[in-house]
């Protein structure tokens, strides 16, 4: 317990802390790109066209790229000094996660997307608003993918505990560090689950008021 | 004017004496100095020569001439050198300091031409030889068997270095049994990164050495392997050397000036007995010492050189003797069979399609095997952790639905921890678990990835089994159901779930790249480790997304096949 109240919790948990709001920086930048070529890739496949079929043959590529192999490839392939007309578009360690997480969230975005438009089309705008939970869902999915940054030398929550892991000589003393790790990101997840837990209840709620009404008019 | 004409026989005579007397004496004086075997004599005589064929008209003009006569033609010797590596070649204003750049001064003197430098990496310093845009090369160069087809290196070296592994003093690094499961920060194209590989370390690449020291200090890396030459100047910063240590040495590589291989032979010669006297006289020694570098291997090179035996020229050129000048290292790879073939499809590409290609896998039998190995673990890897998922899902999901209350909350708790847990955190844990019980190899890691990545997805689809079955009681009012009741339910539930679980197969079958974090040796794994060696990155990880891509779009269809007989099954009575 020594270690846990003289080092782990002062020393190490500020460290911790400081990682994990660069896991839900990743996490962010990742779902703000995914949405923004989510969306479009959304319309594309429901204008039934060959574009349509298109959108589709990609959301499909998006949704089969695996996230780390992405991130070595980006990393790898990507020259620190590269420059298009004149624009350096090398990526810094955090953008090379967040950019390799795009796929998903695209594809993510570009599911759920559609059935939001459809119930939108359908007339039920409660139901579409599903939609944002989903998106919530898939941001905490983010922040815990994005650990694979670990690997890139990103100084993000896993890396931080792994850090600290090889400073440690017992066994007992990692699988203890490892404990405090789990916690810190289960309790963020956990919370962050029930918030859209909470969100998704509430607008199943106004779904239901709605139907109720609609059912009596 | 008779007399004179009466004396000009003997005359004549005499002076015929007096020539054949200055002849004779020339003759001897020349013996002897042909027969001086000394590498002074055998260099004096070779400048000479340049300088004399330097100075007769039109040699200067041509353009075939060696460049020792060009050297002597242009007066001026143009030194390739690094200027980023301290205590090497390093800029410092308008000046270059270092001990390289003080040889390239040294040889200069010794010709008595202008020195002109220019900027090398180690990306360009063998095709500047090659493009005739520099002279000579001095800038920290292993001498390789590899290289040894590219550039006519000189002997003896000028200077050894070895690799060292550094790392924070906090850290306890005793072998090589230490950086199992490791990462270790390296640069691209480092010789001793396939030693490395080998040890069972991960390795994370840079391009740029300099990035190292960095990358140490802010802890991105905890280990970073790079010559002792190069770290020798971060270690007289007081902080970094404070906080650093070297814990391995290792792969001891003789470095060697060199020059182009053709057109340079004569300048080779006197550049190899240049080296053999700067050896002997403590030249190269006292430039170490001056530029406080490590001067281990000059000193024992001083000793090997003074020798009577070494201490000699062979025709125009220096000692080639084996018990005094030291082999290149023996790094050169086996080429597979097809290596020419696959060549010839590189150049068949540019030429046709301007598509730089570049294939590394195929061309060497190490890099081959490591790709095959690569390939036949990661579909290991997959079907592994396809059966692992499905099998932790069925067993998840079982003991979930169970009425046994300690079971199932055993089974909650378990499914909570997974889902707060980062994969990779997860993967770290288990490979801490089996090494726990185990020695760490390849397969072990292979092994405890498999089983990481079925507990975290099968938690998952085992949850969507429970879930399933609450509906299912809530739909037939199966609490009071017997044992043939809740095997029925089970079964339908899996049926019913079979969308979910699905999904959760095809997230194991891509989230299998991520065992290369612990060391499995699947083809990420592989592919780095061929790239840390040789060119060819672009390519090597375009193929890697293309397989895997291909190889989760084949899961993809297999897994709708399973969804539609699980379906089909939901449907058939319990």
């Amino acid at each position: 317990m020594t270690l846990l109240t003289e080092h782990l919790l002062p020393v190490f948990l500020p460290q911790l802390l400081a990682g994990m709001a660069v896991n839900f920086k990743i996490a962010a930048i990742a779902l703000l790109l995914g949405l923004a070529l989510g969306v479009p890739l959304t319309l594309a496949r429901l204008s039934g066209s060959i574009t349509g079929a298109a959108a589709s043959t990609l959301i499909g590529l998006l949704r089969a790229a695996p996230t780390f192999v992405v991130m070595f490839f980006l990393f790898n392939v990507i020259a620190k000094d590269a420059k298009v007309f004149g624009y350096a578009i090398a990526l810094s360690g955090v953008m090379t996660v967040a950019v390799s997480l795009v796929p998903y969230a695209a594809a993510y975005v570009a599911d759920n997307g559609a059935e939001a438009l459809q119930q939108l089309r359908r007339g039920a705008p409660l139901a579409a608003l599903l939609f944002l939970p989903n998106v919530g869902r898939a941001f905490f999915v983010l922040v815990m993918s994005s650990s694979a940054g670990a690997a890139i030398g990103v100084n993000e929550g896993i890396a931080v505990i792994l850090r600290e892991a090889e400073r440690l000589p017992a066994t007992s003393d990692k699988f203890l560090l490892f404990a405090v790790g789990i916690a810190c990101f289960g309790v963020a997840l956990q919370v962050g689950f029930a918030m859209i837990n909470l969100l998704k209840n509430w607008l199943g709620t106004l779904l239901a008021r709605k139907d109720t009404a609609s059912s009596q008019s | 004017m008779i007399r004179i004409a009466r004396d000009l026989p003997s005359l004549f005579r005499a002076m015929m004496h007096a020539l054949l007397l200055i002849a004779g004496l020339f003759a001897a004086l020349t013996s002897h100095a042909q027969n001086d075997t000394t590498p002074d004599a055998a260099l004096a005589r070779l400048l000479v020569e340049a300088r004399e064929e330097a100075a007769t008209p039109g040699v200067c003009a041509k353009p075939d001439i060696d460049r020792l006569v060009r050297i002597f033609c242009n007066k001026q010797i143009r030194a390739g050198v690094r200027e980023n590596y301290p205590l090497f070649g390093a800029r410092d204003g308008d000046t270059l300091k270092g001990y390289d750049t003080d040889v390239a001064r040294a040889i200069a003197a010794t010709l008595k031409v202008e020195l002109a430098f220019s900027r090398v990496t180690p990306a360009n310093r063998i095709a500047l030889l090659a493009e005739d845009r520099i002279d000579v090369a001095i800038a920290t160069m292993g001498h390789n068997k590899q290289r040894d087809e590219q550039a006519r290196f000189i002997r003896p070296h000028y200077y050894e270095s070895q690799s060292i592994l550094v790392g924070p003093k906090a850290i306890s690094i005793k072998d090589w049994r230490d950086v199992v499961g490791r990462t270790i920060c390296v640069t691209i194209g480092n010789g001793s990164n396939a030693q490395i590989g080998s040890q069972g370390a991960r390795l994370m690449l840079y391009e740029d050495a300099g990035a190292l020291p960095e990358r140490l200090r802010d802890e991105t890396c905890s280990l970073a392997v790079q010559d002792d030459s190069f770290f020798a100047f971060h270690f007289t910063n007081p902080a970094f050397a404070a906080l650093h240590e070297s814990k391995l040495s290792f792969a001891q590589v003789p470095w060697g000036m060199a020059v182009a291989r053709t057109g340079s032979d004569r300048l080779a010669g006197a550049l190899d007995l240049m080296s053999q006297i700067f050896h002997r006289d403590s030249v190269f020694l006292d430039l170490a010492r001056a530029n406080r570098i490590d001067f281990g291997f000059l000193e024992k090179q001083r000793e090997v050189w003074k020798r009577p035996e070494c201490n000699i020229s062979k025709a125009k050129m220096g000692n080639t003797d084996t018990n005094c000048v030291l082999p290149p290292l023996a790094n050169a790879l086996q080429a597979t069979t097809f290596a020419p073939a696959i060549t010839a499809f590189e150049v068949w590409m540019l030429q046709n399609t301007g598509v730089v290609l570049s294939l590394p896998m195929f061309k060497t039998m190490p890099a081959w095997n490591l790709f095959k190995a690569g390939i036949s673990n990661s579909l290991i890897m997959i079907i592994g952790a396809l059966a692992a998922t499905l099998g932790f899902a069925l067993l998840l999901g079982a003991a979930l639905g169970s009425r046994s209350r300690p079971l199932r909350w055993a089974a909650q708790a378990l499914t909570i921890t997974m889902q707060s847990t980062p994969v990779v955190l997860t993967l770290v844990i288990a490979a801490a678990v089996a090494q726990v019980f185990f020695p760490y190899s390849p397969m072990i890691a292979l092994c405890a990835a498999i089983f990481a990545l079925g507990l975290t997805n099968g938690c998952n689809a085992g949850q969507a089994i429970d879930e399933a079955m609450l509906t299912l009681r809530e739909e037939q009012g199966h609490a009071a159901g017997g044992e043939s009741g809740v095997a029925g339910l089970f079964k339908v539930a899996v049926g019913r779930s079979a969308t979910q679980i699905v999904s959760f197969l095809i997230n194991a079958a891509k989230g299998t790249p991520i065992a290369s974090f612990i060391g499995a040796p699947e083809l990420l794994s592989a592919l780095t480790d061929i790239t840390a060696f040789s060119s060819g990155r672009a390519t090597t990880y375009s193929m890697l997304l293309v397989f895997y891509i291909v190889v989760v779009a084949i899961v993809v269809y297999l897994c709708g096949k399973l969804r539609t007989y699980l379906e089909q099954r939901k449907g058939q009575p319990a």
